[in-house]
Formats: structure tokens, sequence, C-alpha cells
């Protein structure tokens, strides 16, 4: 027996207080090294928490707050783009037009298979409330979500080309993973052409991506413009994305590496579109179908 | 007492919001990026307990980093700036027992031991995050500028908040 007379247990309880209460600053220290780290290095971008990200609900309401005030800062570059893009459709709409006189004329009307490519999209506009392109890994807020149909994995567009991917989704808000993000990696092709390639962000100009991955036998010039593939069912085919700039060879020589000078100017980004695809379910069935026949 | 964990709630909120909603869109010449909120950590008392300081660190990176979706980055680096503040403070002032207030401030530590422990911080700081960011791409000129600018010019934006802060009548001391 120990000579306070209290028993073993007591005993050892009491060192064992003394202690944690001699090292609590180490205790405490671990801990929090413990958190930070685990939060820091969770690898899937799509698996973090909602209230961990700017779309949890006190910051996007200070965010959108703000951005009431800041969005018409920036409303004569992003008009100019409209303009713009409003003349490129009108000019399609044009040549369009044509070219359906021309089936009436050929009297093909009535014979012609509607095409429905398109409608197979459906787009919501949401507006940006918070956007970084300054660091290493950017996140957009836009102040839509899960309510008017925002879910994860959806592509996002602007009047000038591809924007990002949804990938955390509150009920009023959604954040995107940027394309100035290296977790993003886009399936992209030369317009024209079937080679495809894979884009991702380098970290360094904001302006600018690197298309890899683009098989050597591929035909390009400086100037052309590269689209999305339309491989995955997050963006249409032909998704505007930019035009190349500078070609490289990748270090095994078997492959090109192009970087491209993006349409979408990242610094005003105001008003954004997110694509429904109403296939991708059907499409997710019928890919998991094939995997669980394949595994027979 | 009380008065002084208002001044402090006040000041945090005020300085995390000018560092969430204007400061972290700020890259100036593309390698200055001003961190200010971390003069909260650098102002608390040094009377403070460590455990205290440690906590104080790490709600505050963490609040930052769910504005600006960094994922534990400024709550890691902000935690290990708790821990370093006695240590580094007691580089440039020998006995803390002599300072006329508890905060390390121009006030209190003179000009220059504090503006050498502000750089100190930031210093470590900025080395932190800016190490912690570039896991990615290890690009180490553009690391070195990154660190060595923002560092400049967050010590000249947080030596101005010091001087601000200080009332009038203490300055003519």
């Amino acid at each position: 027996m120990a000579k306070t007379g209290l028993p073993y247990n007591r005993l050892y309880m009491r060192e064992l207080l003394k202690f944690f209460i001699k090292y609590s600053s180490w205790l405490v220290f671990t801990v929090y090294m413990v958190v930070s780290c685990v939060l820091l290095f969770t690898s899937n971008p799509y698996q973090h928490h909602l209230y961990l990200t700017s779309a949890n609900a006190v910051s996007a309401s200070v965010y959108s707050a703000v951005s009431n005030v800041t969005s018409y800062f920036s409303l004569r570059d992003i008009n100019e783009d409209l303009q713009r893009r409003n003349a490129d459709l009108e000019l399609e709409v044009y040549k369009l037009k044509n070219v359906i006189r021309d089936y009436h004329e050929k009297e093909y009307a009535d014979s012609m298979v509607v095409d429905s490519a398109l409608s197979r999209y459906h787009f919501i506009i949401a507006h940006v409330i918070n956007n970084s392109i300054n660091r290493s890994h950017n996140y957009i807020t836009i102040g839509k979500g899960s309510l008017d149909g925002i879910e994860p994995e959806m592509g996002v567009v602007d009047q000038n080309g591809v924007v990002g991917i949804v990938n955390v989704t509150g009920p009023h808000t959604a954040r995107l993973i940027s394309l100035l993000n290296p977790h993003l990696r886009l399936s992209c092709k030369v317009k024209g052409q079937d080679h495809v390639g894979s884009l991702a962000w380098d970290g360094r100009d904001p302006g600018e991506a690197i298309l890899e991955e683009l098989p050597r036998h591929a035909v390009f010039h400086k100037g052309d413009t590269i689209v999305t593939s339309g491989f995955s069912s997050v963006f249409p085919e032909g998704v505007l994305v930019g035009t190349v700039v500078d070609a490289e060879k990748e270090h095994d020589d078997n492959f090109f590496a192009l970087r491209v000078k993006l349409f979408t100017d990242f610094s005003t980004l105001s008003t954004v579109r997110v694509i429904r695809d109403k296939m991708k379910d059907e499409l997710r069935e019928v890919e998991q179908d094939i995997e669980v026949k394949s595994t027979f | 007492m009380s008065k002084t964990v208002i001044q402090f709630t006040i000041l945090t909120i005020l300085l995390v919001m000018a560092q969430v909603l204007v400061l972290n869109h700020i890259c100036l010449f593309n390698v200055a990026v001003p961190m200010v909120f971390i003069y909260i950590i650098i102002r608390l008392p040094i009377t403070l307990g460590a455990n205290w300081a440690m906590t104080v660190g790490f709600i505050l990176g963490l609040v930052v980093d769910i504005f600006s979706d960094t994922y534990g980055m400024n709550a890691l680096a902000c935690t290990i700036l708790a821990v370093l503040r006695r240590p580094v403070l007691h580089l440039y002032v020998s006995r803390e027992e002599e300072l006329p207030r508890p905060e390390p401030s121009i006030y209190s530590l003179g000009t220059t031991a504090c503006l050498k422990y502000l750089l100190t911080m930031t210093l470590v700081y900025c080395t932190l995050i800016f190490l912690i960011e570039s896991f990615t791409f290890f690009n180490p000129l553009r690391l070195v500028l990154l660190i060595v600018c923002s560092t400049l010019l967050s010590v000249l934006l947080m030596a101005g908040i010091d001087s601000l802060l200080t009332p009038r009548s203490e300055k003519r001391l």
C-alpha cells in the first residue's frame, strides 16, 4: 500500500492526471495538428464536407451579400463578352437558317429527323458569389444549390467557355472545382479532329492550361480551337475551351503537350450556366450494367 | 479583462472579414499576397497560456480555411505560429515582466523589437503556408519570391494596423 493510504488504482489515476496536466500543451498541439493534417490530406475533393467549404450557410450568405455589391464592378467586360457571343450566335442562326432553307428547297423537310442531341441538355443560370484565381487549388462558389436542381459532377460554362465542375452542393449554394485547379482534368480535343487529350491547369498563369497526352500523330496548328470531347456526361461535345498557343513534346516523346489559352476570363466571372444532362442517370445505369456483367 | 476580450473579438472579426473578402483576392504583381489576420495571433497577450493560444490559432485558421476553401492549411500554419509566438518573442525581449502591457505592440516593445518580432512571425507563417500550398507544383524560385514579397507586404500592413490601434495619448510617451 502507498504512503498516502489511497488504493493503487486511485494513485495511478492521480499520476496519470498529473502527467496529462504537465504535458497538456503537447496533447493539445498534437490533436490540432492531427485534425489539420487530416483536413489537409483528404485527397479526393469530392469527399469534402459541406460545412468545411465556402458553400456552407454562414460563409455563403456573407459572400452573396458582398457579391451583390461587387458584381456591378466588372459589368463592362461582361457586357462586351456577351455582345461578342451574341454576334457569334446571330451569325450561327443566320447560317442555320440558310441550311434549313436549303433543306426546304430540296423538299427534305418532311422526312428530316429532328436532331435530339441538344434537347438532352438543360441549363441552370447561376451567379458566382465567390471566386479565386491566385491559389494553387482554386474553387468557385455559386448562389444556387440542390433545391434548384444542381448536383455534384455537373459541368459549368459561361458565355465564353468551360468554367468548372460542381463538387459540393448545399440547399441554396454550390461549390465548383475551377478549371484552375489541378484536381480537374478535362477530356478535350482539337476542333474538327478525333484525337483526345486531357486538359489540366499547371498552376502558373490563370489564363492558360496544358492539354496533355495528345497522340503524336494528331495534327494541329497554333490558333486552333480546343473543345470538349463529350466522352463523359459532364460536358456535351464541342463546348469551347481555348486556343492553342504553343506545343511541346512530353518526356516520352509519344505524346504532345499543348499550351492552351483559355477563352474563359476567370478574373471577371459573374454569371454561369450549370449543364444538366437528362441522360446522365440512364448512361450511368448502362455503364454499371456493363461493369456487373464483365465481372462474370 | 472583459474589455480586452471584447476588443480582441471585434478586432478578430474585422481582420478575418478584411482577409477573406478583400485581401485574399489580391495578389500584387502576381507575387505578394497580403496576410493580415495573423496579427491576432501576434498580438495575443504574452500572459495567455500556450493551450489557449493554440486554440485561438487553430480556430482562427479554420475559419479562414472555411471561407477560402483551403482545408486545414491555415489551421495547421496558425497552430504552429501560436506555439512559436513565445520563443520568437524571447529572442528579442529578455524580460517580459517589465513590459508596460501584456500585448506585444510597437508601444509595449519599442519599434525595433516589435518590427523584428513581426517580421520573424510573418516570415514563419508565409514560409509554412506557401510550402504547404506548393506540394503540387514545386517551383523554388517562385516559392522564395512569394514568401519574401508576401512577408514584406504583410508586415507593412500589420505595422499600419498596429499604429492605428495605439491610442494617441500613448504615442506621445
